[in-house]
């Protein structure tokens, strides 16, 4: 049985499409219901339902197999977990961001950039390797807003379309990182249940 | 107050039928290292910090804790054992006869965020070989093997690669430092959407960025070592294909081949790793309970050229298997009463080897 972590929404409604797609069919109401945990019908695989940003965690621990992971999170989490495979949706940028105008990562007053982002690791260890001193204020949610009441003078969020960045009247400074969704395997699953993970890794290449 | 109800983050505290457990692993696993010979090495739980950065490599540097003797001396708590025996047996032991086989049991620190199933302290026992060639990396799988096998661990995968396959393929691409640190890491990751984005911009021709990708798949039975052969032809790769080759035959020609897969784009670890290099996992458990390779050149920065090999297993992923061999039952013991004829009864019965229990 091979377990694998997806986190609720649009990672997971594309990737039972490529499950099905790969002959591996679970339940209708998978997306509907409040269960956390379903088995395919074939009997070989199971999905486990996690928060986002937790999804690398049950890999990393080996709880679940396989995940699969947007960018931000295996960077923030820095999991270590084979990542054998790239998939062709999840598509985001991981970019800094300020009001329209600003276009620099750090002004020359005042001398520390507080950027606002769900993201720590990644914004310190981007802000790090520029140079750039830098105080991390953490949120959970609404980055956008912090620049506009002046909690902070930039911010690390992930980008899609950019449209939310622009209905609040900020713009991409800088990209730090930009991929699709990946497929992450637990080191020792990988050795272990070597031919259950290779198999479903050729399943779902797309 | 927090001092007097919690304990540091990354620590432990063993008690009962966890701390009866590690004793069990420890004694199960130091009869195996004296039955191949090995003899045991207590080194000193600090030592001076350069022993160690000679030994892990600059990369590691700030997992140390580090502190100032009033000598000045800068001094470090042991984050490893090799570096420490490595020394002790080019300089204490240098004039013994080869092979030089020792073994060590105890706690290792490093300041590292506890996660992913490491610890702060942690308890490490292990292997080291110096002297005894590259026929020694046989040895010390054979203990591996020998070691699991006496813990009652059943089912068990070594994962065996060599830093040498990719080592003779880097050798022949002139790249920069930081580009081949690069590489090194997609392929750690068997990251394919990295390694592509990575290979699109260095110069390298087709047929080097074709071996390049082929890396990653080039995991699973000793099939993947022919596999490995049609893409190479450098002397360096050459031999590293030969020695895992002659590995695996004599595992398969002892019935362990089931035991040993082969992962020629495994390349985790520290820097001093120059040959073999290997992993156990077993089922149930997501992280290696064991790891070692070869690291020839460690001696050398001690003074002495040496070859080495050795691993170490993990004492506290180890706990977390579950088999009769480590089912630690509660001892029986004789009660006896609290008065005078309480203490002779006891006496009488620790002198027959007796556990006694005096109630109040």
């Amino acid at each position: 049985m091979l377990v694998v972590a997806i986190a609720k929404g649009r990672l997971l409604e594309l990737s039972l499409e490529l499950f099905a797609k790969a002959g591996i069919h679970f339940a209708d109401n998978v997306q509907a219901s409040r269960k956390l945990i379903f088995d395919a019908k074939d009997g070989n695989h199971r999905i486990v339902l996690v928060k986002p940003s937790d999804v690398s965690t049950y890999v990393e621990y080996g709880a679940a197999d396989a995940g699969i992971a947007g960018l931000d999170v295996l960077m923030e989490s820095g999991a270590d977990v084979v990542q054998p495979l790239g998939l062709k949706f999840g598509y985001c940028r991981i970019a800094v961001a300020a009001q329209k105008g600003v276009k620099s990562l750090a002004g020359s007053e005042p001398p520390t950039v507080r950027v606002a982002t769900k993201y720590p690791n990644i914004t310190m260890e981007f802000f790090n390797s520029r140079g750039i001193p830098v105080e991390i204020i953490p949120l959970n949610g609404s980055i956008e807003l912090a620049p506009l009441v002046g909690l902070a003078d930039r911010i690390v969020d992930l980008v899609e379309s950019g449209q939310t960045l622009k209905e609040n009247g900020l713009e991409i400074v800088e990209v730090i990182a930009e991929s699709s969704a990946r497929l992450i395997v637990n080191r020792a699953s990988y050795q272990i249940k070597r031919a259950a993970v290779l198999n479903f890794i050729e399943a779902i290449r797309q | 107050m927090k001092a007097y109800t919690q304990i540091p983050p990354g620590t432990r505290i063993l008690i009962g039928r966890a701390a009866r457990r590690r004793r069990v692993l420890e004694r199960v696993l130091c009869s195996v290292f004296e039955g191949w010979s090995y003899e045991e090495i207590v080194p000193p739980i600090f030592d001076y910090y350069d022993v160690f950065i000679k030994g892990m490599g600059r990369g590691l540097e700030d997992q140390v804790y580090r502190f100032i003797d009033r000598d000045g001396n800068i001094l470090a708590l042991r984050p490893e054992f090799t570096s420490q025996v490595a020394k002790t047996a080019v300089t204490r032991l240098g004039s013994s006869s080869k092979p030089i086989r020792l073994y060590y049991s105890g706690e290792v620190l490093r300041f590292e965020r506890p996660r992913g199933g490491r610890q702060r302290e942690f308890a490490q026992i292990g292997i080291e070989n110096f002297g005894g060639g590259q026929q020694a990396d046989i040895e010390i799988l054979l203990i591996a093997v020998e070691s699991m096998q006496r813990l009652g661990i059943a089912e068990f995968q070594i994962n065996l690669g060599s830093v040498d396959f990719l080592g003779g393929i880097v050798d022949r691409i002139e790249l920069p430092e930081d580009q081949i640190s690069k590489l090194k890491s997609v392929l750690n990751f068997k990251d394919q959407p990295g390694l592509e984005n990575l290979l699109s911009s260095l110069p390298l021709d087709e047929r080097r960025k074709n071996i390049l990708r082929a890396i990653p798949h080039l995991t699973g039975g000793v099939e993947v070592l022919n596999e490995a052969r049609s893409l190479i032809r450098n002397a360096r790769s050459v031999a590293a294909l030969d020695h895992l080759e002659e590995i695996h035959s004599i595992f398969d020609r002892l019935g362990l081949a089931r035991h040993l897969t082969i992962d020629l784009g495994e390349v985790r670890g520290f820097d001093y790793y120059t040959g073999i290099l290997f992993r156990a996992y077993i089922p149930q458990l997501g992280f290696e309970v064991a790891s070692g390779g070869r690291y020839d050149s460690l001696a050398a920065t001690f003074g002495e050229d040496l070859t080495a090999v050795g691993f170490s297993f993990s004492l506290d992923r180890l706990e977390q298997v579950a088999t009769p061999q480590l089912d630690v039952p509660d001892s029986q013991a004789t009660t006896v009463s609290g008065d005078a004829a309480g203490f002779e009864r006891a006496l009488e019965l620790r002198k027959s080897g007796k556990m006694v229990k005096r109630c109040l």
